[in-house]
This record gives C-alpha cells, structure tokens and sequence, in this order.
C-alpha cells in the first residue's frame, strides 16, 4: 500500500490534518482566482473553465461526502442542497457560480466552526485550572502525586503562590485565596483553618495544609462546569420555537424550489432557493447568544440554569429580599441586654440555658455573649479559657425544652421556667410585660434590631437586643435596581417595627414583616398577579420561596448542591451585586435574540425576494447567506463581553 | 449490560448538521441512546458493549465531517 508518510514528512501531514479545512478552503480559492484571471485575461477559455471545476471539486469533495452520508440517514441538509446546487451549476455550464457556491460555503463553513469552536472552549478552559498534580503528605513525607489519584480524608500541601488541587477543609496555615474561577470573586478571601477551598483557586501567600473532601472530577469546579453546560444545552422557549419552524422550512423551500423550476424551467433560480433554504441564521442566532450569555454569567460566578431562565429574568420588574442572610450578613449577635431589677449577666445566662441545645437562630448570638461575659476575657496565648478557673460560671444544661417556631423558646431547669421570646410567645403564655421593659423594646426596634424578652418563672427578668449587619452592597444594588425600574421588597419574620427601620436605612420600596415561612410564599404568589417576581434567598431555607417566584435567586451557593439545585439562578459568592448584574445580561441576551431572529428573517425574506426577482444569483445569494450566519454569531458572542 | 461513552464535538457547523449526526449515530446496531449538542459539542451515548463499540462511533462522526475528541 503507498502510504503517504512515507513521502511527505509527518509534521506537514499534521498540520495538513489540523488544518484540513483551511487548507482546502485556501487551495479553492486560489484555483478559483487563477482561473478567473486565466479566463479574463488571456483566451485560454477551456483551461480556466477546467481550473474552476477543478476549484469547485477540491472545494466540493468534503461537502458532498457530508452530503453522502447524511442521506444515508434519510436527512437533507445544507451540505446536501450545496452538492446538488453545485452539480446542477456546472451542469447547466456556470463553472463561475458553481466555484464560487463551494469556495463561500466552505469560507463560511470554516470561520462559523472556528468561533463556534471558540465559544464552546471557554467553560471547558475553566477546567485547565486544576493542576495536574498534588503535594500529599504520607507518613510525614511529601509525596507529589497525580491530583486525581488524591484520597479524601488525605492532607494536601498547597504552596504559596499555588493553585488549589482538591477542594477540602483547611487544617492548618492561613493565607488569602483567590476564588475567582469558583466564585467569581475578584477580591481574595482571607482563609483559616476550619474554613472551605476550592479545587481550581489560587493560593496566594501563606501555605495551607487542606484536608481533601473532594477530588478528581467530583469537585465544586467539576461540578459547576457540568451544571453550566447542562444549562447551555437546554432549549429554551424561543429555540424550540425556532426548530420547530426550521422542520417545516426546509421541505417546503424544497418544494418550492421544484415549483419554480416546474414554472419557469429556470435553472439557476431553482437552485439558488435551494441553497437559501437552509435556515442557518435562524437557527444559530439564538443558541450562540444563549450560550455566550450562559458563558460571561459562569466566570462571574453566577449560575444561569437556562436560556428560559435567562429570557424570563429578562422580564422581572419586582425583587423580593429575604431579610435575614440576604440583605443582612446573617450574623446575628447580641447588641444589647438590659435586666428590670436583675443582673444584666444573670439575664444573659438564663436565656443561655434555655437555648442552650436548640437550633433557635438566635441561639448563637446568646451564647456567644454570655460566654464572652462568664469567663472573661479569653488568654490570647492560644491557651486554655479563664473558665478553667471558674468553674461555677459555665452555662448548665436546662432539663428540657421547646422550640416554638417564629416565637421562641421555653425551657425548665431544677421545676424554673425560663422563657425566651417574643411578645407573641409571652402573651401565648399569660406572661405580662413591665411598662419598662416594653419601652426598652420598642427603643431596640426602632433602631433595627430584634429584642427577646427573657422571663423566669412568669415574670420578666429583662431583655436582649440582637442585630443582624446590614450588607455593605445592600443599599446601592436596591438604588440601582430602583434605577432600572424594578420594585423592591423585603419580606422577613422579624417585628413590624425592626422591619420598618432596616427597610429604612436599607432605602427599599416596600416591606412585609411577621411572615412564617409560609406566609412568604403567600405573599410572592400575590406578587405574581401583576408582576414577574423574582426573589432571592438562600436555596435551603427559602427554597418554597425561591420555587414560587418567577425566578428564584439562591445567594451563597458554592459548594451547597441543594441550593444550586433549587434556584433558577445561583449566585456562587454571597455578593449582591451579581443580581444587577444578571437581570442586565438577561435583558441584553433578549434584546440579543430578537435582533439575531430579525436579523435572519430579514435576510431570507430579502434573499428570496431577490431570487425570484432575478436580482440573486447562487453565488450572491451564497454569499449573503453566510455573511448573515456570520453576523449572527458575531453579534450572539457579543454577550460574552457584557 | 449498558455502557456509556462521551465525546466532544468542538466543530459543528450548524444545529441541524448536529441533529443529522444524532440521527446516524442512533441507527446503529447496539445503541440505545443518543444525546448530540451543538451548543456544547457533548456526544452522549449510551450502547452495549456487545454490538457496538468507540471506534464505530467516532468513524461514523468523522464521515459525517466532524472531528471527535475525547470528552
């Protein structure tokens, strides 16, 4: 067998195969332009005429081997109408639109696949930031190993300056990691022992020892990418709408085509509609424009489930907030206590007890506080707590207790009732409110902060304030968004008064307050009368909400599948700033769409009004056709620059 | 007994020419399912290992034109 490598070197034969298409395209059109100018300059009629169907058949072979066996599959498309429109020209002895249909579609052919090419590859580049290979300390050893091979539950050495092979638990080290491909953050985020990484980060500083919980393609990173692409490839309305009409399209310009030629035994115009009736423009437009869309929200840390998804928050005009976690950093810490005719630090205490096992939100901030106020201050030699020396000073354990959801608790301890809670809780339980203590309460709320009664054995002991942070980016996104036209609401379970004032220092349209979780839902649903809603919140505990709302935002969600699960649109970094930002690209990605369907439907109307007018001919009409399949992808990766 | 085999398609040229290459790789001996997205260049397919192998698959992607790469 004559084996070509054996003449040709083997770097050439690759580039050839790297390069096939262009290659093919180039030698075409150099043929094509030689025989052209054979033919004009010189009288050499016959030889040029044989170099151009020499350009139309190197151009040619590979489209109509497509051709071959794609009606092998019982389908017709753009290769095969090409082939026949090719066929038929140099048939009826038009070597110059013969030529030039092949040397055009092949052009075309290869700059579409070449920046569709480009626009498939970002989210896979996302994947190239893991390294290879991971520094694992074995037996006191450091042994470099493929990243993939490491075990979870083994400690992984990442050097300063290092990207982040695993995703796992910090054990020991500290440093400032830069999240970005993961997030979307730019600013590094401090980390300490005890605290998540990412496979895929950058570590900037200091040397971590990282406890691996995931590796190989089950990381955070792995798992982003495939959930992007998933999205990617989701139809959304418009596209489906779209290929529906494309399968009746192309049979019925067929027919039309057979039609014409019946009619008017025109050749030519029977195959140049041949070639137009492929949809091209239409069909790509909106999948390009979805896809760069999908793609820009990604490497901004921001989880798009679909091109629906992005065209209905397109038309979002409400966002309701959850309070707690969302517009607030979800901290809550005790600001204030104040004991009527008790020990502020008895006060303190008491509540400690009662919340001492419950998972009562609140329940933290009290305990902080009261640990802070028994054992004094804490040795900063990193060495054992002051309590060691006061043992009488710990929180006890109360007997039992109750959580009363949306009021709070009560608890017994040595036949004492302790109760913790609201107004609502204390009048369920016939408890009755000082004057003073109701005073001190009403001056808490009225700066924004949630106060809790504190009672013992029926009667009020005191009181404790408790303030959640607002988020620093709050106000300004609910300015802007306020900008753009969009109602703004925050909806929480907190008192009316407390809601009041943080809707007041946050600047937001309208409020709900004293909502159960049920309620929440409730009132989106009433949203959703005159409004398309969108509502961000966490993707655990609000998901009811954020599956209600037209669209649900889920704030925070890296690492936490449930929550990614949950929302139409995740945010993987706690920034509020990144809501803006996806209601804009959704907005531009419809306007986008539409001017890509516009684009293409103009284009086949004029195409076909030129053809049957005898204005087009198969070459120009070529030409159009691709140059509108250009600029519709052109203009849809205009989105990856939002 | 199912096995399941991805490729990425980096080349396609238009969403129907995509659906063209679903259609020939679904009317193979052995193969139960197939998923091609031009969007994403993702070739899922799922076959048995009996009646049908990779080779099959990436030989039917290349005549219709297209270049298979390992997922």
């Amino acid at each position: 067998m004559f084996r070509l490598t054996a003449v040709v070197p083997n770097r050439l034969l690759n580039r050839y195969r790297t390069h096939r298409k262009l290659a093919i395209v180039a030698v075409t059109g150099l043929l094509y332009a030689g025989g052209w100018t054979l033919g004009y300059l010189t009288a050499f009629d016959t030889a040029s005429a044989v170099i151009i169907v020499l350009a139309a058949v190197v151009g040619g072979y590979d489209i109509a081997t497509k051709a071959y066996y794609t009606l092998q599959s019982r389908t017709v498309g753009i290769n095969t109408l090409v082939t026949l429109a090719a066929i038929g020209a140099i048939a009826i002895g038009e070597y110059w639109e013969a030529a030039a249909v092949v040397f055009l579609f092949s052009l075309g052919s290869y700059l579409e696949g070449r920046t569709m090419r480009k626009t498939r590859s970002a989210i896979q580049e996302l994947l190239e930031l893991t390294p290879d290979t991971a520094v694992v300390l074995r037996d006191g050893e450091q042994v470099e190993v493929p990243a993939r091979e490491v075990e979870n539950g083994e400690r992984v050495l990442v050097k300063p300056g290092s990207r982040i092979p695993v995703d796992g638990d910090v054990v020991d080290g500290e440093s400032a990691v830069n999240q970005a491909p993961v997030t979307g953050e730019s600013a590094p985020v401090h980390k300490l022992p005890g605290e998540e990484v990412y496979a895929g980060t950058v570590n900037q500083d200091g040397a971590l020892t990282v406890e691996a919980t995931g590796t190989g393609t089950d990381t955070t990173l792995q798992r982003i990418i495939r959930r992007v692409e998933d999205a990617q490839e989701a139809q959304s309305p418009t596209e489906s709408l779209i290929d529906r009409f494309a399968k009746f399209y192309t049979p019925a310009i067929i027919v039309l085509s057979i039609g014409a030629f019946a009619l008017t035994r025109d050749a030519m115009l029977a195959l140049t509609l041949l070639v137009i009736g492929c949809p091209g423009a239409l069909v790509i437009g909106p999948p390009v424009s979805i896809v760069s869309a999908i793609g820009n929200a990604a490497r901004k840390g921001v989880l798009m489930k679909g091109g629906e998804h992005l065209e209905q928050a397109g038309t979002i005009d409400l966002v309701a907030f959850d309070k707690t976690g969302t517009l607030t950093k979800g901290e809550t810490r005790v600001a204030d206590v104040s004991g009527f005719e008790t020990d502020d630090t008895e006060v303190l205490q008491l509540a400690a007890t009662a919340e001492k096992q419950s998972e009562h939100h609140l329940a933290a901030a009290i305990h902080e506080a009261a640990r802070e106020r028994t054992d004094g201050p804490i040795a900063t030699d990193g060495g054992v707590v002051a309590s060691a020396n006061r043992p009488e000073k710990t929180i006890p354990d109360p007997d039992d207790f109750e959580v009363v959801p949306g009021r709070g608790v009560v608890a017994h301890r040595e036949s004492r009732e302790i109760v913790v809670g609201n107004q609502a809780l204390l009048g369920e339980r016939d408890i009755p409110i000082p004057e003073a203590a109701l005073d001190y309460v009403r001056k808490r709320e009225n700066l924004g902060e949630t106060p809790v009664y504190v009672a013992l054995d029926g009667s009020v002991v005191g009181a404790i304030s408790l303030h959640d942070e607002l988020r620093e980016a709050a106000p300004g996104v609910i300015a802007t968004l306020q900008r753009d036209g969009i109602e703004t609401v925050m909806l929480t379970g907190d008192n009316e008064r407390t809601a009041r004032a943080v809707a007041e220092q946050v600047g937001i349209d309208d409020y709900r307050a004293e909502l159960l979780p049920e309620d929440k839902q409730t009132v989106i649903e009433a949203f959703r009368d005159d409004h398309t809603v969108a509502m961000v919140g966490d993707g655990i505990n609000d998901a009811p909400s954020l599956a209600t709302a037209d669209v649900g935002i889920a704030m925070g969600t890296a690492g936490t599948d449930t929550a990614i699960e949950t929302a139409d649109i995740a945010l993987m970094a706690d920034d509020l700033d990144r809501i803006p930002y996806a209601i804009g690209l959704s907005k531009a990605t419809r306007a986008n769409v539409t001017q890509n369907v516009a684009l293409a439907v103009l284009t086949v109307a004029l195409l076909l009004a030129g053809v049957l007018g005898s204005i087009v001919h198969l070459a120009g009409g070529m030409l159009i056709h691709e140059g509108s399949v250009l600029l519709v992808i052109a203009n849809g990766m205009r989105l990856l620059r939002y | 007994m199912t096995d399941a085999v991805q490729f990425r398609v980096l080349d396609f040229d238009c969403p129907t020419c995509a659906s063209n290459v679903e259609r020939a790789l679904s009317r193979l001996d052995g193969v139960e399912s197939v998923d091609v997205h031009y969007t994403t260049g993702r070739v899922e397919i799922g076959f048995d290992p009996e009646a049908a192998d990779r080779e099959q698959f990436e030989d039917t992607i290349k005549k219709q034109g297209y270049t298979p790469q390992v997922a």
